[in-house]
């Protein structure tokens, strides 16, 4: 039936999914809420010239693309930070700073849906605009620990970098941007075979090229920079470094530093992030659960500079690791019986004492009632 | 994914003894693992190891989807499928070549002649990804076996294939014109239970690095 397909990448919501999904965005709402962000809505749809002209990493063959009645192009929103940093530069400017807005929104790409990941896909997030420091980073990646464990997420870990280690070694290769670049892709990609290979013909000092082939796999505590003295060569290395130890003293003080490990491997959307970035992991599900990072080069694109930061989890991902953990369930009935009046009476009376009421509006005999009821697990109200 | 037990999906064809032979110098069990059992996953608990046996195109999926931690796989399976996996050791067994290949009378030929014409392969993505890297046009006939008989049969020009000594090619009146690239069987790990189980997984990784580098050494 042709009539009953829908596009490829995109999926309905059936009732139960429906149930746990706002389960998911309500829990994360409350949460966001009680740590003073507050809820901002966008429109689903941007300019692609707001979208593009920002460096935000998203491929452009990833955009849904249209044109608008008044000719310009625009696109679906292919994620919430840039239309927020569009919201908040023209809409917010005078406020007090910090800003602390989130968000609960669909956004859409088009993916390969085998990933875990659909065209279009939910995310609740928070961003705190105008603010740096390792106070300020600390407390959105404990917010970011605070919302998985709320969401019941107990064995969830979080995978913690400073883009500029990578990034200041890469300057000092001195190689041509698109050696960089392809530098660059293969270790986001963590393919170490073709980067040892890449790096092998490049004819770089035996050190740098050793860090730089470390880096991907250096996971651990703080002891992890012991392990690499190389990068106190290098003065953008040893600044984000200190940054990254200092931060990690202010988790502590957030109580979330065991749930916080450094992973020298996480580099998310280098053009974008600017500082720490950092991802979340459940052993349950094969890809991360929330990514975020510090962009402080964004909002200066709409003519508004200041730092920001922050993280957005998928709301699907979450779905699908506590599947099998909701929360507790209400009490179901099914009214029935001949007389309309004192029917609706008694589905008030139990709607008020927290109930979840159906009635039986077909007017069926006992038997197909009881039938009824065994298979959607309910109990039988039938009013003389 | 458990935190205890590392799995290790392991190809079943061509590269089944020397993944075999490189758990056995690294001390791991391999006793009873033979090729013909029916025995799709064998279990080593007092040693925390398990292996699932699968098809090579299938060694990607089981470890993008955490049901092994760790897989071994060649390269030409890797970059056809374009998983999302961590490429961690090049084992630098199974070495064989991606190649066009077409009949005798296009040896020589300059590589933009091969534009407009028609590719029959197993390896699709290869394929497209290469011709449109040279800025060529080609239109990609996916086979499933038996690539090198296309040209003969009229159902295209040319082929993509693996080669590893070149007999086949030869056999059916078929030249090499242009590498692609080489390929090797490489240790891929799933993205998750790295992180997750690193304190498990790294030292094997490096284990497995350093034996790779030893046999280099003494060969």
């Amino acid at each position: 039936m042709m009539k009953q397909r829908i596009p490829r990448g995109f999926k309905d919501f059936l009732p139960e999914e429906v149930a746990l999904k706002r389960e998911v965005e309500r829990r994360a709402a409350e949460l966001f809420a009680s740590w003073g962000y507050r809820e901002v809505i966008t429109p689903v749809i941007e300019y692609l010239d707001v979208i593009e002209g920002l460096g935000t990493g998203v491929q452009p063959t990833d955009l849904f693309l249209f044109q608008n009645r008044d000719g310009r192009l625009v696109a679906l929103r292919p994620d919430m930070t840039v239309p927020i940093a569009r919201l908040a530069s023209s809409k917010l400017r005078d406020e007090p700073l910090p800003l602390r807005l989130f968000y609960q929104a669909n956004v859409f790409r088009h993916n390969v849906p085998q990933r875990g990941r659909y065209s279009e896909y939910w995310q609740v997030g928070v961003e705190m605009l105008g603010a740096r420091g390792e106070r300020a980073d600390a407390e959105v990646i404990a917010l970011a620990v605070e919302t998985m464990q709320c969401l019941g997420l107990q064995d969830f870990q979080l995978s913690l970098n400073h883009i500029n280690i990578f990034g200041s070694l890469l300057e000092t290769t001195g190689l041509p941007q698109e050696t960089k670049d392809e530098v660059r892709d293969l270790v986001i990609r963590k393919d170490l075979v073709g980067l040892e290979h890449k790096l092998r013909g490049l004819a770089l000092p035996p050190a740098l090229q050793g860090l730089l082939l470390r880096l991907p796999v250096s996971y651990g505590g703080l002891e992890v920079f012991d392990r690499l003295p190389g990068l106190q060569a290098i003065e953008g290395a040893a600044m984000a470094v200190d940054e990254l130890r200092v931060l990690v003293d202010a988790l502590r003080a957030f109580g979330v530093a065991d749930r916080v490990t450094i992973d020298l491997g996480v580099l998310r959307g280098l053009d974008y992030y600017t500082g720490v970035v950092f991802e979340g992991y459940c052993p349950a599900l094969g890809y991360p659960l929330l990514g975020g990072g510090r962009y402080d080069r964004v909002m200066e694109g709409f003519g508004w500079p200041n730092p920001a930061t922050g993280f957005a989890v998928g709301v699907e991902r979450v779905m699908l690791a506590i599947r099998n953990g909701g929360g507790p369930e209400r009490p179901r009935c099914l009214v029935a019986g001949a007389e309309l009046g004192r029917v609706m009476e008694t589905a008030r009376q139990l709607r008020a004492r927290g109930w979840i009421v159906c009635l039986d509006v077909l007017s069926r005999p006992q038997a197909e009632l009881e039938e009824e009821c065994r298979r959607r697990g309910c109990r039988l109200v039938t009013v003389e | 994914m458990s935190a205890n037990t590392i799995t290790i999906a392991l190809p079943k064809g061509r590269l089944v003894q020397p993944s075999l032979d490189l758990m056995r110098r690294l001390g791991l069990p391999t006793d009873d693992i033979t090729e013909e059992a029916r025995t799709l996953v064998y279990d080593f608990p007092a040693q925390g190891i398990r292996y699932i046996m699968c098809r090579p195109t299938d060694v990607p999926a089981y470890v993008e989807y955490g049901a092994a931690d760790l897989g071994i796989v060649g390269k030409d399976i890797i970059l056809e499928q374009g998983k999302d996996v961590f490429e961690m050791v090049d084992l630098r067994f199974g070495y064989c070549r991606f190649v066009v290949a077409g009949p005798a009378g296009m040896q020589g030929m300059p590589l933009e002649h091969l534009s407009d014409k028609r590719v029959a392969t197993k390896f699709t993505a290869v394929a497209e990804e290469f011709f449109s890297s040279q800025g060529l046009q080609v239109e990609v006939v996916k086979l499933h076996g038996n690539i090198e008989l296309a040209p003969l049969m009229g159902i295209a020009d040319m082929i993509v294939d693996i080669v590893s000594t070149g007999q086949t090619l030869r056999e059916n009146n078929l030249v090499e014109l242009v590498q692609i690239m080489e390929s090797t069987a490489r240790l891929i790990v799933n993205r998750i239970s790295y992180r997750v189980n690193y304190a498990h997984l790294q030292p094997l990784i490096e284990r497995i690095a350093a034996a790779v580098a030893d046999k280099e050494g003494t060969a």
